[in-house]
């Protein structure tokens, strides 16, 4: 059978990032997958060796606008092993209780992106919904709905009073219940199910072989989770439970993010509920002594690492963000191959690229036909495709 | 605790390879090795069980460049060894036959730095377009800018 | 006459593209927050198309980097015209945090023309509402029709 080659090119509809996949088909098989990235990369790891330590948070938080408080606190957390201080108890307590608002934020998010990547457009309207309860709690606590700017080094910035305390607790009764209405989608819906069953596969040892990160290594029931094995903040002080799921595919990987979901509203619960009184930073001198560090956060999508060293002056020697995309990006082949064409959109999606992350700095290739397509079309294609095989999910009731 | 038994590990099994080990923390451990045992090195660091390789950090210390491998495992100990190349020739074994997924992050290392990573699976350039002009790293500390056009034409 | 009805079905129901060419992703996810049920940019009738060919609005963000700046102009000449810029954030005006970087080419006029920049680190969806509604009425005035900037080849048909 002759193989087609077709460019999946940088504009596509429907948030994501300009990336390029370059994909081999044979039939409606895929074979092989080639993936071109770069369309991000901005020369942020340069541009940090020329700005201090403070500019460098607020240019950090901006590698990634759905992870931007993850990044920021593994930049700040990497800053403050090497001067040496030691964060007070209540600007820990923040800082996590803003990274776990931030991961719910953008679990719901994810899970309204692949609900409109299977054509379920329903959830996506559904779950962005909820999401807006969320963006009013993060509004109200630091003043804007993404990139809050609430680390400094030695601390945060801004402190919770009492009334936002409460508003998060009157709010975390009504997300419970709307997700465990989702959690029962995904679980007895066999539409659903069905478009999500046996796509893009991957194994244990081929997640633990290509360094798969975050619910994608969860997903295949690898237990890896820095919240348990490398614990920063408070994790360690308030228990926590790792989510993982055997279904090695795309259901398991939703399976993963909707329990976090409701493993992330107890926890808040119990940091809010136990929020201590004290000072909510440190004062550390502006220029930062020698050395180097190295800090991990479990960002929303995976394990994110940053390595800085300093040398004394007040801005860094070198600044390092290696971001939880690009440790997913090499299992991406091995996932789509075999798969059928009408399941790519839902396989790349299920991977939660952040390509913003990746680049900050896909090709098929072969036969005679040359044929161009963009996401939008593709991703009609692939619910045309298996509403002929009887899956069809606009005729889901909520 | 972890720490130890690594140090343990790596005095009495790598003791030629493996020099100038130091732990600042509790699960953090820096050591250096050479360009020429790292691959050695890097299949028995995970016959041993630190098997995931994080990432790759490539620096520019003026008369040599210094990469360094982040390895870790799953209890949080994380292993940071350091290898040094000569600037006037930077070259490095590929890694990759050990720790497959790590091919973006030598990428990098070839399209920022300019280091010349051997052995390493054919694949596009990343993360720099594909008309950058050959020869500009941007991560070196003495690269300013890309040269203009009236500096090219003369 | 007939134009006349083309300009009304222009300005009462534009269809939008979206084009991220290297931004954050802050972004573009107020961009789909303004379609979601809270803001609803849909009663406008404004839909988001995915094919440059059909769309009259085109609605960027993000510093432009080297490697998006070939596939802006190319997508920018698929649209028909005539076609609107909206440049959606502080980084599509003027390159915002990443001004100077090496791979960064400046704000979105850098590449091609503008009509309406809309600013914000993100752009609130609110923002962005108010910024495409502020767009829409000067189309609809025949006097500062030209302030729109569109973009005509040929003879300009301006009234």
């Amino acid at each position: 059978m002759s193989q087609i080659k077709i460019p999946i090119g940088p504009q596509h509809p429907a948030l994501h990032e300009p990336e390029s996949f370059n994909l081999i088909l044979e039939g409606e098989t895929i074979v092989d997958a080639e993936v071109k990235l770069g369309y991000n990369h901005r020369g942020i790891e340069k541009a940090c060796e020329s700005r201090n330590y403070i500019q460098d948070i607020y240019l950090i938080e901006r590698v990634c606008g759905i992870c931007s408080h993850s990044h920021s606190t593994c930049f700040v957390q990497a800053v403050e092993e090497i001067a040496g201080v030691e964060v007070p108890l209540r600007a820990n307590y923040i800082r996590t209780i803003i990274g776990e608002l931030e991961r719910i934020h953008s679990h719901l998010l994810w899970l309204g992106v692949a609900g409109h990547e299977v054509g379920f457009e329903t959830l996506f309207m559904y779950s962005w919904r909820d999401r807006e309860i969320i963006m009013d709690i993060l509004a109200l606590i630091s003043g804007n709905r993404v990139n809050y700017a609430i680390n400094t080094i030695g601390g945060v910035r801004r402190d919770i009073t009492s009334e936002e305390v409460a508003q998060i607790l009157a709010n975390l009764q009504t997300l419970t219940e709307r997700t465990e209405f989702y959690l029962k989608l995904v679980n007895d819906e066999p539409t659903f199910m069905g478009r999500l069953f046996g796509v893009g596969k991957l194994s244990k040892d081929m997640a633990i072989s290509m360094g798969a990160v975050g619910p994608m290594a969860r997903g295949s029931g690898v237990s890896r989770d820095i919240r348990q094995d490398d614990p920063y903040g408070v994790y360690s002080q308030i228990g926590f439970k790792i989510v993982t799921d055997d279904h090695a595919d795309v259901l398991g990987r939703v399976i993963v993010r909707v329990n976090e979901l409701l493993e992330s509203y107890r926890m808040l619960r119990v940091l809010a509920e136990n929020l201590p009184e004290g000072p909510i930073a440190v004062k550390v001198p502006r220029k930062i002594p020698a050395g180097e560090a190295i800090a991990r956060y479990e960002a929303p999508r995976g394990e994110d690492i940053h390595y800085v060293r300093s040398n004394g002056t007040e801005m860094p020697e070198r600044v390092k963000v290696r971001a939880p995309t690009l440790a997913n990006l090499a299992s991406i082949r091995e996932m789509l191959r075999g798969g059928y064409l009408a399941d790519f959109p839902i396989v790349v999606a299920a991977l939660d690229p952040c390509f913003s992350c990746t680049d900050r700095a896909i090709r098929l290739v072969d036969g005679k036909n040359d044929h161009v397509i963009d996401w939008r079309q593709l991703r009609e294609y692939s619910i045309g495709w298996h509403k002929q095989r009887g899956v069809e999910l606009s005729k889901i009731g909520c | 605790m972890r720490n130890t038994e690594l140090i343990d590990f790596l005095q009495s099994k790598l003791a030629s390879s493996v020099t100038n080990i130091s732990t600042p923390r509790e699960k953090r451990v820096f050591a250096e090795t050479t360009v020429d045992n790292l691959v050695a090195v890097a299949t028995s660091l995970k016959e041993w069980g630190l098997y995931y390789l994080g990432t790759i950090t490539g620096l520019d210390s003026g008369d040599k460049f210094e990469i360094i491998y982040h390895f870790y495992d799953d209890y949080g100990l994380i292993f940071n060894l350091k290898v040094f190349t000569p600037r006037d020739n930077p070259k490095v074994p590929t890694v990759t036959t050990v720790f497959p997924g790590v091919f973006l992050y030598e990428r990098e290392l070839m399209d920022l730095l300019g280091i010349d990573v051997e052995g390493t699976p054919p694949n596009r350039r990343y993360p720099l377009p594909d008309d950058w002009p050959a020869g500009q790293y941007p991560l070196r500390k003495d690269w300013k800018g890309l040269p203009s056009v009236e500096e090219v034409s003369k | 006459m007939l134009k006349k009805l083309v300009k009304w079905a222009r300005v009462k129901s534009p269809w939008i593209l979206h084009f991220n060419t290297g931004a954050c992703n802050a972004c573009d996810i107020e961009i789909l927050a303004a379609l979601t049920p809270r803001f609803d940019l849909e009663r406008f009738g404004v839909q988001l198309k995915a094919t440059p060919r059909h769309a009259d609005v085109i609605l960027c963000s993000g510093p432009v980097t080297k490697q998006a700046k070939d596939r802006l102009t190319r997508i920018y000449e698929q649209m028909p015209e005539p076609k609107f810029v909206v440049a959606v954030g502080t980084c599509a005006i003027s390159g915002g945090v990443f001004d100077g970087c090496y791979n960064v080419e400046g704000g979105i006029d850098s590449t091609i023309p503008v009509a309406a920049y809309i600013p914000g680190c993100p752009a609130s969806p609110e923002a962005i509402i108010d910024g495409v509604v502020k767009l829409l009425e000067r189309i609809d005035q025949p006097e500062h029709f030209q302030e729109a900037r569109p973009v005509y080849i040929g003879e300009g048909e301006s009234k």
